[in-house]
């Protein structure tokens, strides 16, 4: 089911988290809103569901306006940071809650939860309690919570927040597996790029209450709008040069380094820019060598981090193939790949 | 080693102390007073033998004989009563014939008595007769003896025989002190006043606990999460009143509200209704008002426990269960008071020996009247012990009482525990991976 905000506006007290944002998400898709915290992704999130009241604004559910309806009436499952499972019922009651309090027979019920618990593997669990799950098994069970009821909306809070690192990983391909097996309309949110990424069809990047762009995960990494979206994707994360516009080129503050602008080669001599360089495009490959001396190396297996220090005192990231041949604190002379740089103004905007 | 040992006795004989002077104490000395026949009468130290008139009716049933007898008194001619009669210098020959002829007679009345001194050869005048034979009464009544010994010794020297088990008798109803006795369960267990007042105090715990302690405390709790931060610290605050004025104070007040020149009877002489005391009217009202007052008063804390445990539920339970699309209602049911379980066990718990206890709303209130119609347990342990209408304070009796009181607060508390489950709520969570 398709879902819009419409002007939708939140403030708690004088305090104005969001002012008229619309964003469309459309049905069977699932969309992250990623930002860091405080951008009020979550109070988005809390709106939808009809826990927060929108300040202004609509919201709609298909063509169902649902901006003035509780939340026991919008039919959406959300799977919150914390689980929010119910310490004092088993997993079989925590998943078969939304049911009862629906009044469905209890054979009807425990029909369901055998099958929405066989769907998330959790099926020979359901004695038990909350307490007595790993973190991964009570996100199964809040996933499951969520599902169970058929809802129109499901709604993600952070779900990854709480699980180590290789659970994350599991469970990133399971959400998104439940998610297109169900052909549920989802809205993650999270904080996490790389979850953004690799769960979602589109990507809404937040700052202070805006959307600054929403993007499929590829066009979002390859054409961001602004520096913000280009430092917010990507990790490693991209490296800013700081220097101006002269001759049709970048050039750095010291003056030491000089990019060419290419189609850009019009701005005004002067113009404050920053230029965005992603790891990947700092290496022993590309047109334009540049000098730097290596503070920082790390080694991830298959490939290595480099941070290399320039004359000017900015710092460069790269990654590269496993080498062994650089060491902390000796000389490098790399080429950047000039096209594939980010141009942005000094307000931050893509040029 | 040896030294930290030594000085960790050392760091806890303070508190040891205390705990022993001021906790174990307390408790010991109720069981063990409450094993004796204490009361104003005996005195709390040792006493003494004494026939006395009731000492004599006791001993009616089993010693008849003895017990008319000590009741009486009687005469002996003896060494002591011929000494008496020679310091008086009356004429020589009364004491020679009495020695030499009487010496050991023992007389069961005076008139007996006076008939042999009557017969001496030296016819002593009636005055005489009278002066001789007070010397030679040798009764026991009302005679204080300090040892078991010499109140038998007098006895048998009166010409009382008796077996050891009938000494034993006789020296148990005569002590004035108090003796080891299991009496006092005996009484509690046998009398149908105590019976009653175990009904009492059953029903008032029973239903302060559940309609106020609990229940209303659930209420207010429940009903203040759902409204407004400082609207509901300020029904808190309300709420709180009754519990923070002083007690005397506020049953007071129930008191102007109830007297037959109080509020009720006012406003109902508006209407022509005659006045009267409705507290002390009848019997439900009393109780009605007692309940009202501890009510109130009890409420309190089960309200500050219930709204602080609410508050503890992650506030995500609540916002999961509206998206789950629960009601206000199954939040409650569903969310709310499974996780009070422990809280209310607290509470019903606490809330229950507290009440067993107490008494001073009543006693401010109505003093267990109208009659003993509102007389609880542990009113009628102070009124048995602490201030007795007759002033004869019943020590023992009343820390059996007080005893009783501490053994059904224990095993009401362990039926709790098992009703809650307590055992589940504290065992170990499971978690694996």
């Amino acid at each position: 089911m398709r879902i819009l905000l419409d002007k939708f506006s939140k403030s708690f007290g004088s305090t104005k988290v969001i002012e008229a944002m619309d964003l469309e998400v459309g049905s069977g898709e699932m969309l992250a809103l990623l930002g860091p915290s405080g951008c009020g992704k979550s109070t988005t999130l809390f709106a939808i569901c009809g826990i927060h009241r929108p300040t202004a604004g609509r919201i709609l559910f298909g063509d169902r306006d649902v901006t003035n309806l509780p939340s026991q009436e919008r039919n959406v499952g959300v799977v919150f940071q914390s689980y929010a499972l119910y310490p004092h019922m088993t997993v079989e009651e925590n998943i078969g809650f939304p049911l009862t309090v629906r009044r469905l027979p209890a054979s009807d019920i425990k029909r369901r939860v055998a099958e929405i618990s066989a769907l998330v593997h959790i099926d020979n669990l359901l004695g038990r309690r909350p307490s007595q799950l790993s973190g991964g098994q009570q996100q199964r069970v809040a996933l499951a919570r969520a599902l169970i009821r058929r809802p129109d909306v499901l709604l993600l809070d952070e779900p990854l927040a709480n699980l180590d690192a290789k659970l994350r990983l599991e469970m990133r391909s399971e959400i998104r597996r439940l998610q297109k097996e169900t052909g549920i309309t989802a809205i993650l949110v999270t904080h996490d790029q790389v979850e953004a990424m690799s769960m979602c069809d589109r990507i809404a990047i937040m700052k202070e209450g805006e959307i600054v762009q929403i993007a499929t995960p590829s066009e979002m990494y390859n054409d961001p709008r602004s520096a913000f979206v280009a430092g917010f994707l990507g990790n490693p994360p991209i490296s800013f040069l700081k220097g101006k516009a002269l001759g049709g080129a970048f050039v750095s503050d010291d003056g030491n380094f000089r990019l060419p602008l290419g189609s850009l080669r019009d701005i005004g001599d002067g113009r404050a820019l920053t230029l965005g360089i992603r790891p990947e495009h700092f290496g022993p490959d590309g047109d334009l060598a540049i000098e730097g001396k290596v503070v920082f190396a790390e080694t991830q297996g298959r490939e290595n981090l480099y941070d290399v220090v320039l004359a000017d005192g900015s710092v460069l990231r790269s990654i590269q193939p496993v080498r062994d041949d650089v060491k902390l604190g000796d000389c490098v002379r790399w080429n950047l790949s000039s096209e594939a740089a980010f141009v942005f103004a000094e307000d931050g905007r893509r040029l | 080693m040896r030294t930290s040992r030594t000085l960790g006795i050392i760091m806890i004989a303070p508190a040891a102390t205390m705990i022993f002077l001021f906790y174990l104490m307390p408790a010991i000395l109720t069981g063990i007073f409450a094993m004796t026949n204490m009361s104003t009468a005996t005195g709390i130290s040792g006493g003494v033998y004494q026939v006395t008139q009731s000492a004599a009716n006791r001993l009616q049933d089993d010693m008849p004989e003895l017990a008319a007898g000590i009741a009486e008194p009687r005469f002996v001619i003896d060494d002591e009563g011929l000494a008496a009669l020679e310091a008086l210098k009356l004429k020589p020959g009364y004491v020679a014939e009495l020695r030499g002829q009487h010496v050991g007679a023992v007389f069961a009345s005076r008139r007996e008595a006076e008939r042999v001194i009557k017969a001496l050869k030296d016819r002593p005048s009636t005055r005489e007769v009278k002066q001789i034979s007070d010397l030679f009464n040798r009764s026991v009544l009302n005679t204080r003896f300090e040892t078991r010994d010499a109140l038998i010794g007098s006895l048998e020297k009166l010409g009382f025989t008796m077996t050891p088990e009938e000494q034993d008798k006789v020296a148990r109803v005569t002590y004035t002190g108090w003796v080891w006795t299991t009496d006092n369960f005996r009484v509690i267990a046998s009398s149908p006043d105590m019976a009653k007042i175990f009904f009492n105090t059953a029903f008032y715990v029973a239903v302060t606990l559940m309609l106020f302690n609990v229940s209303y405390a659930l209420f207010l709790a429940v009903t203040t999460h759902y409204m407004p931060p400082a609207t509901a610290s300020v029904f808190r605050a309300v709420w709180l009143l009754p519990r923070i004025t002083p007690v005397v104070i506020y049953v007071l007040m129930w008191k102007w509200l109830t007297w037959d020149n109080g509020f009720i009877s006012m406003f109902l002489g508006q209407f022509g209704v005659p006045p009267k005391n409705y507290l002390l009217d009848n019997a439900y009202n009393a109780w009605f008002f007692v309940i009202l007052i501890n009510g109130f008063i009890g409420a309190s804390m089960g309200m500050l426990v219930f709204s602080s445990a609410i508050k503890a539920i992650p506030q995500t339970h609540f916002h999961a269960s509206e998206v789950d699309g629960a009601s206000r209602w199954q939040q409650i049911r569903y969310i709310i008071l499974p996780q009070l379980r422990w809280p209310i066990l607290f509470v019903t718990c606490y809330q229950t020996l507290s009440l067993l206890a107490s008494f001073n709303e009543i006693l401010l209130s109505t003093r267990g009247g109208p009659g003993r119609a509102t007389e609880v347990w542990s009113l009628a342990a102070y009124h048995t012990a602490l201030n007795n209408y007759t002033g004869n304070l019943e020590y023992g009796l009343g820390a059996a009482l007080a005893l009783v009181l501490v053994v059904i607060g224990i095993v009401l508390s362990l039926i709790y525990l098992r009703i809650f489950r307590y055992d589940t709520l504290i065992s170990k969570p499971l978690i694996e991976d």
